[in-house]
């Protein structure tokens, strides 16, 4: 892989200094960049049209406030009326380009920069109290702190994806930052903002692979802890079991874009008889009557798309680990097809072609050694 | 005095336990709507219990809300009501929802038998998390028998005045019924006589309205008077606002479990109200910059405008909000203007429509006239 | 605020009533500032307060809506609903500490057009006085 090197303080530094000089250079017209809130208890996404305004904005913010792709989608969901570019995380880019092959977000007239992601502190801690959550992100941004949420550390994607140009920081000499142009449109801003020539990048290339690779392992041993907690009938009962039905998970998901959830309509209205025989049936039904039908449901709507972003369990006001469930059953279904979210803007989401040959073990009688643990032919 | 039956019991939890299940094995109900304890660390869900072995678990005054309860009745019921009778034990706010829901046209009511009790108020949602609230269980029962106000609730409940139940058919007196271990079930409706007919527990007679009612409510007053005046309440004015949803994620969970705001769609996630590329050219034009996705203090107020004037206050908002927002002290606060304007209680008279549907010929005149200047 | 200012309203205004009564303002030509930008509702009643919360904190200096007088609505009650929820939204500002001066309901008659003249005046003056509204500069709405 090729990039350039930029002298800049670091990573947020130098994304201003990009985006301002983009606009500058009629690059484009508007920035989608995080800002800290008046009361300095979070970030939120601002669209600023003014170069000087950007001095204001923290392009790699402590929190995810609210995923960077579902920002874009509720800003350009119709199209924009300016050319627009988007400072996004690795994970709001990939949820960006589930979006973009789903039809729901034309990415056309958007250029999208990633940057190098230490992860995420969790938004509660950090609302809590702000000045310990900035804290704990400059020890991660340094290295010397794992990150904060859960989910981030066993993100194996925290590096170069689908954007248009990368900001690489990790293993790049103090007072550098890697630039690489990831597409033909980064390529021809990276000619246009006058970085200066590509070159071979090998420190920073090296230090991701090395710490993607322990974030391999981490990931591999998150599921196999995860799967000993939750997985089960009544293990996985027991972990959703105090959910509230707030479907703050769904309406935070990036990838959850439908205006009328499936979960939340009239079809899931049953006459009173209908819950009440559910109850003479097991002796008691739990209300809201359709929690896991709800999760498991929105397992198979969109897993296949799931990024790992975490905004789901952010957003749970009772802590239910529920990205960390999507997690692990999303890697299992998008391996099931080959697939990756986010991976490839050109890479069909599996839901919408079939090959006519292929999972041909489900013409199969059932086995039961492909039964999952505990299950048997009979239960 | 009104008739009641009196329930042995060292805390009004186990004597609201023990009534519904004698309400279902005696067959007067068929099934019943409760809180039950569902795991090992306190967690609490509402159930529908058929079976009495099932109501072991039962706890109807858990100090937590995990849902409205008069809007989970609403939405089991809206299609059609039961077939079977059925019990339904709801807090006072749970209650006034529920008959708030009727006047909107999205309950049906029928054999439903309402149980309520005078309440002590609930624990925010995140204190019970990781068993936070076993130890203080004891404590709390002792405040509620004696009409003390309990430590640490939800703001909303601390500050709520209408802890004694409009019209349930049957009301549990919880609050200042002493340490004897005796609970009065009062009956308040033909339908709850006949509950308690041949029910076990010495028949007699007892008033809802305790001495410690009273003393609590006195308590309730003051702390209402203080909540609404201090932080964290908006600092009024534009600013105040926006620093107060400054960190508002835009989940809307707050309205969600909001048991009041039972539209289909609502208006703020309709297509009517979804940003248009114009939407943000129109910001942009006045200012350098604007917040994405937009709409986060129309969403606010815009709420308050649908809904405050019939709020009961029952703090869901504030525990389902992911980064405490404390929505409910603000609605709580809103509300408690609005209902005065139109001198309005929600929940308490099943006969008197809402507010925003209904008027008088006769009323607001000084609206409309001619008042500018300030 | 200097004089110059000169402020955004947006009118929301009954067709069978308010609307024909600027109409006449206009056909007799009324001298009044040009402030505002008038929209035609079949009635008061159509002016759901979120229209005008939306226009304020898109930054308009002020929203006035106009219906017919009490009694006079065309659909009869269409403006007793009006002036209901108006009162509520009037509460809610003053809770709030926002400026009720921003946020106007009043009922002109379909022959008079001089009241017209009268309240985009009064309102215009009273918003010079105000000052532009706060929302058009505050990007964290
Ligand atoms: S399910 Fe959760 S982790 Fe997965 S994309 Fe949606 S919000 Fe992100
Ligand atoms: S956010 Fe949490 S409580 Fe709400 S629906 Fe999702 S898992 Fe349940
Ligand atoms: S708001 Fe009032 S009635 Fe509702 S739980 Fe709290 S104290 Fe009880
Ligand atoms: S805010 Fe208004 S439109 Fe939305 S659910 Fe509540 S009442 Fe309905
Ligand atoms: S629950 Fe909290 S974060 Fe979510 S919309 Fe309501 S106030 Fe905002
Ligand atoms: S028709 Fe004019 S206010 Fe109703």
């Amino acid at each position: 892989m090729k990039g350039i090197n930029l002298k800049s303080d670091d990573a947020n530094a130098a994304a201003r200094g990009l985006l301002a000089r983009g606009m500058e250079a009629g690059l484009w017209d508007a920035a989608l960049v995080p800002a800290r809130v008046p009361a300095g208890d979070s970030y939120a996404w601002l669209l600023l049209r003014d170069a000087a305004a950007l001095e204001r904005t923290t392009p790699l913010p402590p929190v995810m406030s609210v995923s960077g792709a579902r920002a874009l989608y509720k800003l350009a969901r119709h199209g924009t009326a300016r050319r627009v570019v988007a400072v996004l995380r690795p994970c709001e880019v990939r949820a960006a380009v589930e979006l973009y092959k789903r039809e729901q977000l034309p990415l056309d007239d958007i250029f999208l920069i990633s940057m190098d992601c230490p992860g995420a502190v969790p938004l509660k801690d950090y609302v809590e109290d702000p000045e310990a959550g900035e804290e704990l992100f400059g020890k991660m941004l340094a290295g010397v702190e794992e990150p904060g949420r859960e989910i981030c550390r066993s993100c194996d994607h925290f590096s170069h994806t689908a954007s248009d140009l990368h900001l690489g920081t990790l293993g790049v000499p103090e007072g550098n930052v890697v630039v690489v142009p990831a597409s033909a449109a980064g390529e021809a801003a990276a000619e246009k903002l006058g970085l200066g020539d590509a070159g071979p990048v090998a420190e920073w290339e090296a230090e991701v692979e090395k710490r993607n690779a322990s974030r391999r392992e981490a990931k591999e041993e998150a599921h196999r802890a995860l799967r000993e907690e939750a997985a089960g009938p009544e293990r996985l009962a027991a972990t959703l079991g105090r959910c509230i039905g707030c479907h703050g998970c769904r309406s935070v998901c990036p990838i959850c874009f439908c205006r009328q959830c499936y979960f939340e309509s009239e079809a899931l209205k049953v006459p009173a008889a209908n819950v009440f025989a559910r109850a003479e049936r097991k002796g008691a039904a739990r209300l809201p009557a359709d929690t896991f039908l709800f999760h498991l449901g929105r397992m198979a709507h969109i897993s296949l798309s799931c990024v790992s972003c975490g905004a789901c369990e952010d957003a749970c006001p009772v802590q239910i680990p529920v990205a960390q469930l999507f997690g692990l059953v999303a890697a299992n279904t998008q391996s099931l097809f080959d697939y990756e979210a986010g991976r490839d803007r050109a890479e069909a989401v599996p839901t919408t072609y079939y090959r006519e040959e292929e999972l041909a073990y489900l013409s199969e009688p059932y086995v039961e050694a492909r039964a999952p643990e505990g299950v048997g032919a009979d239960g | 005095m009104a008739k009641a039956a009196l329930m042995e019991g060292s805390n009004a939890d186990l004597a609201a336990r023990d009534l519904l299940k004698s309400l279902l094995s005696s067959g007067k109900v068929r099934g019943v709507m409760t809180l039950v304890e569902t795991g090992p660390a306190g967690e609490v869900n509402y159930e529908l219990v058929a079976d009495v072995a099932a109501l072991e678990n039962a706890t109807p005054l858990y100090p937590l809300m995990p849902a409205n309860a008069g809007g989970l009745l609403s939405r089991l019921t809206v299609l059609e009501g039961f077939e079977e009778p059925v019990a339904a034990f709801l807090r006072p706010c749970e209650l006034r929802a529920f008959v708030e829901l009727g006047k909107l046209h999205q309950v049906n009511a029928e054999n439903i038998l309402l149980i309520s009790a005078t309440c002590g108020g609930v624990y925010p949602l995140r204190a019970s998390l990781n068993g936070g609230l076993a130890d203080g269980l004891p404590a709390y029962w002792e405040a509620v028998a004696n009409g003390e106000a309990a430590e640490g609730l939800r703001p909303t409940c601390s500050a709520c005045e209408h802890f004694v139940p409009f019209g349930a058919d049957l009301v549990l007196a919880a609050v200042g019924s002493g340490g004897a271990g005796r609970l009065a079930v009062v009956a308040r409706t033909p339908r709850g006589d006949e509950a308690l007919e041949g029910l076990e527990g010495a028949a007699g007679e007892a008033e809802v309205e305790t001495a410690g009612v009273k003393s609590l409510r006195e308590k309730r007053g003051a702390a209402r008077a203080e909540l609404f005046e201090t932080e964290p309440l908006p600092a009024p004015g534009l600013e105040g606002l926006v620093a107060f949803f400054g960190r508002c994620v835009g989940c809307r969970s707050c309205r969600s479990v909001c048991p009041i705001c039972c539209c289909e769609i609502c208006y703020f996630d309709a297509a009517a109200t979804e940003p248009t590329p114009r939407t943000f050219d129109v910001h942009l034009k006045r200012k350098e910059g604007t917040r994405v996705p937009p709409d986060t203090l129309l969403f606010h107020l815009g709420r308050l405008t649908h809904m405050s004037a019939s709020c009961v206050g029952c703090g869901m908002c504030a525990d389902a909000c992911p980064v405490y927002v404390p929505v409910a002290t603000l609605f709580a606060k809103v509300g408690a203007e609005t209902q005065a304007l139109f001198e309005y209680v929600p929940g308490k008279d099943p006969e008197e429509e809402v507010p925003l549907q209904r008027f008088e010929e006769e009323e607001l005149a000084e609206v409309g006239e001619e008042r500018f200047g300030s | 605020m200097s004089e110059e200012f000169r402020p955004d309203i947006l009118g929301i205004f009954c067709r069978w009533c308010s609307y024909s009564a600027a109409d006449l303002a206009g056909v007799s030509r009324m001298k009044m500032p040009p402030t505002t930008k008038v929209v035609r509702v079949m009635c008061s009643s159509r002016a759901d307060p979120v229209f005008a919360l939306g226009a304020l904190l898109i930054g308009a200096d002020g929203v006035l809506v106009a219906g017919c007088a009490p009694g006079d609505c065309h659909y009869k009650t269409g403006n007793y609903q009006t002036r209901r929820r108006y009162a509520l939204v009037e509460k809610i500002f003053d809770t709030l500490g926002l400026d009720n001066r921003r946020l106007k309901l009043v009922w002109i008659p379909a022959s008079e057009g001089a009241k017209v003249k009268r309240v985009v005046t009064a309102m215009t003056e009273s918003l010079q006085e105000a000052g532009p509204n706060p929302t058009r500069a505050e990007m964290f709405i």
